[in-house]
């Protein structure tokens, strides 16, 4: 009965999100959205919700199903975007094919990765150090390597009057349903993963090795497969970012905030269950998004030791200070508010949005059955 | 041919020998117990016929074919299972998925391996049970499913590590019923097991383990009368005092 209602309600929502383009403009969606997010600027945030959801998802199959905490995707999504944009811009491979080599390419590294770190039996917090360790290295090759633009990285060539081919667009539209095609066919394959014998073997392997093991559950073999599954997807995500936003560098894709925010959309809404990473980035980047629209501007020029000195009163200093953050000063206060985040969801439901739910509405079910 | 056979296996920890040149057969259709006071290397030489540890010396055959260096994984697809003695049930898993997970080893279809598990389930009497999480059974539950994750994996051979161990009289009792219908269903069976009621009334040959030798092996009713099995687990005074009343 539950699934059923949770199953209209993802119904619903998606009707609303395949129209939101329609009525982007429209007074009606200007008035519940704050400050002139509207048009464009709102189909961005979708964008990035869509993109983020994906990659969490992506990131659920070895996170979340298989429990191998990966802090290093960001190497995968880097590497995907810098493939798939080479071949466009060298061999004048489209990027739509690019996304493919990409995926493979991607997800032969993970499977690399997966080989060595499992062969060796890494767990745990090891497995953890390896794919940090995994990403930086990413990043130190990426920008140094002169062929790859190295520390400039790489301005996609724009072209004047870009046809589908080219994967370019002038408006957010075809963005905006392309991200929104790649969560729901991310959703569609974890869900069929989910009830498949390979998810039953990785949720097996999550919570006890051996005796998955012990009942025929080949544990390494899985674990590769699911690393290469999501560094595959994780590559295909790459592709994408690179074609919207036209530009890629290093030290804005590789790098631990990325990672972070990849897995981050999984643990809040719940890994290792299939809508687990959608809602969790429905609820992330909305409030990434909003800190930035409601905290634009003002910090600019301010140092932090001027606002320190400054003689203004506690409070006018604290909003000044959350101006000087949402400016990007001190990494930003999106990252501080997922840092609350992530702290309120370990300590009140630690398993994730999600199963929190889910297991409020079971006692609740229980409730009435003793009171019956 | 044997359905198992171990030739003169041996496992050393640092200076400590657990399992000391043991040799071990298993016919089909037998259940075989195998007894020894604490610490006589029973979960030793379990891990090492299963394939979670490897022998220093020696070899084990299953079917015919020696099982050293295969993973266990590989182990349980060729047709022999192991329990745990501190049972490991998935704990966030139902207890119908967490037989399924062991019906997955022969059926790669979800519909035929959810099959294969509501059978087993129904078979060893967890049916009540099914849609409770393992981390909310009971002793004897978790003992149960322990069991049927084992059997969903359609072993020819099961090796069972203490499945009676914390159980209550009555649970040991209801337990031994199952174990019967597992022996009629033509499961093989290795117990390794603390509660003497049980293996007398189980086993066909019984093995006896100490200090990581294997010191005796015989039908229960010999097991039961042989000096050096009492000398093992009573004492050698114990033995002699026993063995000097009848003279006088």
């Amino acid at each position: 009965m539950a699934g059923l209602r949770a199953n209209w309600f993802y119904l619903i929502v998606l009707a609303g999100l395949l129209m939101l383009p329609l009525f982007a403009e429209s007074d009606a969606v200007a008035a519940v959205m704050p400050r002139g997010l509207t048009g464009s600027a709102l189909l961005h945030v979708f964008v990035l919700i869509f993109f983020f959801a994906y990659m969490s998802q992506a990131w659920n199959i070895i996170g979340g199903f298989a429990g191998q905490l990966s802090i290093g995707h960001a190497a995968f999504f880097g590497i995907g975007a810098y493939v798939s944009t080479i071949c466009y811009i060298h061999f004048g491979l489209t990027p739509w094919l690019g996304m493919i080599v990409a995926a493979a390419v991607t997800g032969l590294i993970g499977a690399g990765l997966g080989l060595v770190s499992f062969h060796y039996g890494l767990k745990g917090p090891f497995f953890a150090l390896v794919t940090v360790a995994f990403a930086e290295i990413t990043r130190l090759v990426l920008l140094h390597w002169e062929f790859v633009g190295a520390a400039n990285g790489i301005l996609l060539p724009f072209s004047p009057d870009p046809t589908f081919w080219e994967f370019q667009f002038t408006t957010k539209e075809p963005y905006y349903y392309i991200a929104l095609a790649m969560m729901l066919g991310s959703i569609a394959l974890v869900g069929w993963i989910a009830r498949s014998r390979f998810g039953y073997y990785l949720h097996a392997i999550r919570q006890d090795e051996d005796a998955a093991e012990a009942v025929g559950v080949p544990t390494k073999r899985c674990k590769i497969q699911a690393i290469a599954l999501s560094a595959a997807l994780a590559g295909l995500g790459g592709t994408f970012y690179a074609q919207y936003t036209q530009y890629i560098v290093p030290d804005d894709m590789v790098v631990g905030r990325v990672s972070v925010e990849i897995l981050l959309g999984a643990v809040i809404g719940g890994a290792g269950t299939v809508m687990g990473p959608i809602v969790g980035a429905f609820i992330l980047i909305p409030v990434g998004e909003a800190t930035r629209v409601i905290f634009e501007g003002g910090g600019t020029g301010t140092s932090l030791s001027a606002l320190i000195a400054s003689d203004m009163g506690f409070a006018d200093k604290f909003l000044a200070y959350l101006d000087y953050l949402a400016a990007g000063g001190g990494g930003g206060l999106a990252i501080i508010l997922y840092g609350f985040l992530l702290m309120a969801v370990v300590l009140g439901m630690p398993g994730g949005v999600l199963p929190w739910l889910a297991g409020l509405r079971a006692r609740a079910a229980r409730r009435t059955r003793a009171r019956s | 041919m044997s359905l198992l056979e171990a030739r003169s296996v041996t496992r050393r920890f640092g200076g400590l020998t657990a399992v000391n040149a043991v040799d071990f057969r298993v016919e089909t259709g037998e259940i075989v117990g195998l007894i020894g006071p604490n610490g006589a290397g029973k979960t030793t030489f379990f891990n090492l016929i299963s394939g979670f540890l490897r022998p220093d010396e020696g070899d084990v055959l299953f079917d015919g074919h020696s099982i050293l260096g295969h993973k266990p994984s590989d182990i349980c697809k060729r047709g022999m299972t192991r329990t745990f003695q501190i049972v490991k049930p998935f704990p966030e898993m139902t207890v119908t998925d967490n037989v399924l997970v062991g019906a997955f080893n022969h059926h790669g279809d979800t519909g035929a391996a959810l099959a294969k598990a509501r059978s087993v389930i129904e078979l060893v009497g967890l049916g009540p049970q099914a849609g409770k999480l393992g981390r909310e059974l009971t002793v004897a539950g978790r003992k149960r499913v322990e069991l049927a994750k084992a059997l969903a994996t359609e072993p020819k051979l099961m090796l069972l590590d203490e499945v009676m161990a914390g159980l209550t009289p009555s649970e040991v009792g209801a337990m031994i019923e199952v174990l019967g219908r597992v022996r009629d269903a033509g499961v093989t069976m290795v117990i390794v097991e603390h509660v003497m009621q049980v293996i007398m009334n189980l086993s066909d040959r019984i093995y006896v383990l100490h200090h990581g030798e294997a010191i005796a092996e015989g039908p229960p009713r010999e097991i039961v009368a042989n000096p050096r099995v009492m000398e093992a687990y009573l004492g050698e005074s114990f033995v002699a005092e026993a063995g000097a009343e009848p003279a006088t």
